[in-house]
């Protein structure tokens, strides 16, 4: 059955990383996924590698926390690396029938993994960094521009912050229905896939009521608590876009301008 | 004349907080033909500001309703609610008077909009559009007057029921309101997150004079507050100070309601014609009006002691045997947590056992082992001959039945039918024994048989309850686990589940657990009782020897009933009496006897 999942990594501190504003980390973010998918030669890739290896040390984070978002992706990443092995062409090494492994085709899967190793861990910091709370607010702030084009950007944040607030709520709820169901005499663990998938209406139909019930009695407690829509609303924790975000950013501009540079003389 | 006039009109206006005039709700039909439903029929009240007010009243009575009549969530469609001044039909100015007057809801977890306990604080001023630190200043006091100051940073989700509701009272009073009304904001607490509750209640009306209408049915809440009100059937049929109230025992009941034990004990005394002055409310009172009727007894070589009615215990016949069970939630990850310490416990064939300890005390553990829905990380469970561990989890689960806390909440069927026939379809019966069975055990529990073409979904709560129940019962368990089956239900409707299922053990031989926080229920209905403190089975024994042991259950922070309460008291007044009287009936017989054995009564007339 489920057990306790922990939701957004957080872990607090006081790092540069930390107290950047969001939108300055979710800049950051674009701007090295951007340019992870641009490097190229082996010395791009060493200086993004030490680059992303200062954020890390900056974030103050140890680093097998940073790291650890990698595990649950660990699969998926070989796999993706693996393939490439097999679907480069080039100078083959080794051929057994129709399959081929080439030299093009290994430094092609050990790039891939890389970039996707230094995605994760990026990623991860900006989680790591940054309260689900402050989050949701930078989203918040990035959207307002697109409000006169008719996007919800209050409704949005606060949608997902409510999402934030309850999965932990309704997970704790799947497992009672499930350990309730089962006292019953529900089975969820044996049986044909179908059958397996039909055992969880029982689970389903009431935490689909309960869930519905709930937005209910919330939106009557908001209601109650004077939530009128994002006009006119403070927030406790302002979110501020500070000198050190504008630093920050530049300092980000320059320095994946550095790593490209050597194309300019190549 | 005429100023004088003015000035006292005035001044009522001037105090009364809340003023309702003949307000009338009533809830649009839900399908076409139907008739709608009226909730609140012609109600008409003026709180003061500063009044502590209890509003009592089953479920269904239209207390919900008057609720969200006070702050606008709903405008009456006849009648008038004004709060502070202002008329809540006023659209303009309702933020005012939900500014004003702040509401906190029933569920715990359904009124936290947040991810921090703080950020949670801090929604109602972030509405009203107040500076950051002026929020920021809001939150901290409004967290300190609750006493949940540490838990600033807290995630919601890793507190108990009670923290959960101080914050929800927090968040209003950060809007800094001049009323607060709870609906039925300690219904679904354990009695320690209920008392915490009120003593903050109590804080916020005596220091900071906040008009408090507390919303229960709990009668022990409404003994201490200024003005009790009782509603039935969408009306106020009583309003008076708590003695005025529970002097009209009858009406009281009528109205689905129950009087505190102290005050039916002294109802049943004055019955039989026992003189008393005024109503005693408490053991304090009680104990006061019984000094001046018994007189003390120097010598305590009589029987007096131990002429207590001593119930019938049921003969040793081991049905679940539990040797030596620990149980470690999560081993080996970070949130690991031992939560059973060796537990030795044997329960016998046909008898009721209570199960009582905090919460978190591992009460819910220990019988998710007993149907194997939880594995022993050590020792041993065997029911009925059969190992609760092996792979006859289909058997075992078909021997015990458990019934968790708000089993209602499981209803999934399109029928009330196909939902109690869920686990019995699968043992492979043919449909006239379904049918045979189904019929049975609505029976037992009162379901009427109409209801089982129906939507469980269309059900009260009190009979969606007996239906999740009707579907373990089908299995025809030889042991019945209930984990709290009276939470959340007024006092008629705990007091009939366990009417039923002390008929049920009567008559069909079933074993029953019950995991309670009533002890007045356990201490009527149980032969056994075992207490749980921090994981480990502290004692079990039977509820008269359980129940004496006041000094070690306050250690656990649980209670003994009022009644045992008043013996005690008594006893240490210098009365020779015995500290095991558990119910109101043995109340009265025992002191009846006392007072025409003329162990010294002073006559009054």
């Amino acid at each position: 059955m489920i057990n306790n999942v922990t939701l957004g990594q957080y872990i607090p501190g006081n790092s540069i990383l930390h107290r950047l504003d969001p939108r300055t980390k979710i800049f950051w973010t674009i701007l090295l996924m951007a340019a992870t998918f641009l490097i190229d030669s082996w010395a791009e890739y060493l200086m993004m590698g030490l680059f992303t290896l200062m954020l890390m040390l900056i974030s103050g984070v140890p680093i097998r926390q940073s790291v650890k978002g990698i595990k649950p992706l660990l699969f998926i990443l070989i796999f993706t690396a693996v393939l490439n092995i097999f679907f480069t062409g080039g100078t083959p090494i080794l051929a057994i029938g129709p399959v081929k492994v080439t030299y093009e085709g290994i430094f092609a899967a050990i790039k891939l993994f890389l970039r996707l190793v230094m995605l994760v861990i990026t990623a991860s910091l900006v989680t790591i960094t940054t309260t689900p709370m402050t989050m949701t607010d930078g989203i918040e702030k990035l959207l307002k521009p697109f409000e006169k084009i008719g996007v919800p950007a209050h409704e949005i944040a606060m949608m997902m912050s409510i999402a934030l607030r309850f999965i932990p709520t309704l997970l704790d709820e799947t497992n009672r229905i499930m350990k309730a169901q089962a006292s019953r005499g529900a089975n969820f663990d044996t049986g044909s896939i179908f059958s397996r998938i039909k055992s969880f209406i029982p689970v389903l139909v009431p935490l689909f009521v309960s869930a519905f019930k709930r937005a209910d009695e919330l939106a009557e407690a908001m209601e109650s608590r004077c939530y009128r829509g994002g006009k006119g609303r403070t927030r406790l924790k302002e979110i501020h876009y500070s000198k050190l975000d504008l630093s920050a950013s530049l300092a980000g501009i320059a320095l994946l301008g550095i790593i490209f540079s050597g194309r300019l003389f190549s | 004349m005429i100023i004088g006039n003015t000035h006292c009109l005035y001044g009522e206006n001037m105090n009364a907080i809340i003023k309702a005039d003949n307000v009338y709700y009533e809830y649009m039909a839900q399908n076409e033909g139907d008739i709608a439903v009226q909730a609140v029929k012609g109600i008409s009240m003026s709180i003061r500001q500063g009044q502590f007010v209890v509003v009592l009243g089953r479920n269904g009575s239209g207390k919900s309703t008057l609720a969200r009549l006070l702050n606008g969530l709903l405008i009456p469609v006849k009648g008038t609610v004004i709060i502070d001044g202002i008329d809540t039909s006023n659209n303009e100015l309702i933020w005012e008077v939900r500014k004003t007057l702040g509401l906190v809801f029933q569920n715990p977890d359904n009124q936290i909009v947040a991810t921090t306990v703080e950020e949670d604080v801090a929604f109602g001023p972030e509405n009203l559009g107040i500076s950051p630190d002026d929020i920021r200043k809001r939150v901290d006091e409004s967290l300190k007057m609750v006493g949940m100051g540490e838990y600033s940073g807290y995630s919601p989700h890793m507190l108990s029921g009670g923290q959960k509701q101080r914050i929800a009272i927090a968040g209003i009073l950060a809007m800094e309101p001049k009323c607060i009304v709870l609906d039925e904001a300690t219904s679904m607490l354990d009695p320690r997150g209920r008392r915490e509750v009120m003593d903050v209640l109590k804080k916020l009306n005596r220091e900071k004079g906040i008009t408090i209408v507390h919303i229960t049915h709990h009668m022990e809440e409404a003994v201490e507050a200024d003005l009790v009100m009782v509603m039935e059937n969408g009306r106020l049929v009583l309003t008076g100070t708590p003695r005025q109230i529970f002097e009209n025992i009858e009406q009281i009941r009528k109205a689905g309601l129950d009087v505190p034990q102290i005050t039916a004990l002294a109802y049943d005394l004055k019955e039989k014609g026992v003189r008393m002055d005024k109503l005693p409310l408490n053991v304090n009172e009680m104990v006061n009006v019984l000094n001046g009727l018994i007189k003390r007894k120097n010598s305590d070589n009589t029987d007096s002691a131990r002429r207590h009615i001593v119930r019938e215990l049921k003969p040793e016949s081991p049905i679940i045997k539990v040797r030596d069970l620990s149980h470690v939630y999560m081993p080996g990850s970070a949130f690991e947590q031992k939560a059973l310490y060796d537990i030795n416990l044997t329960v016998n064939k046909g008898e009721i056992l209570g199960i009582i300890g905090q919460t978190g005390s591992g009460k819910s553990t220990l019988v998710q082992h007993f149907n194997g829905i939880l594995k022993a990380t050590s020792g041993s469970v065997e029911v009925d001959g059969l190992k609760a561990e092996g792979n006859d989890l289909k058997e075992l689960r078909q021997k015990v039945g458990l019934i968790f806390q708000y089993p209602e909440h499981q209803l999934f069927e399109e029928t009330v039918y196909k939902d109690i026939i869920f686990g019995l379809t699968k043992l492979g019966l043919d449909e006239e024994e379904i049918k045979k069975r189904v019929f049975h055990v609505i029976d037992i529990l009162g379901i009427s048989p109409e209801l089982l073409e129906k939507s469980p979904f269309e059900l009260s709560g009190g009979q969606k309850r007996r239906v999740a129940i009707a579907g373990v019962l089908v299995m025809k368990p030889k042991v019945l686990v209930l984990d709290e089956p009276t939470a959340g239900l007024d006092p008629q409707g705990s007091s009939e589940v366990f009417r039923l299922l002390s008929r049920l053990n009567r008559e069909e031989g079933t074993t029953i657990i019950i995991i309670s926080h009533n002890m007045e229920e356990v201490a009527a209905f149980c032969h056994r009782v075992a207490v749980m403190n921090k994981g480990r089975l502290v004692f079990c024994d039977t509820a008269a020897n359980v129940f004496s042991r006041y000094e070690e259950l306050k250690n656990y922070n649980l209670d003994i009933p009022k009644i045992t309460e008043l013996f005690r008291e008594l006893h240490n007044s210098g009365h020779d009496v015995p500290q095991n009287v558990l119910t109101v009936d043995e109340a009265k017989e025992f002191i009846i006897s006392m007072i025409n054995s003329g162990v010294g009564v002073r006559h009054n007339d």
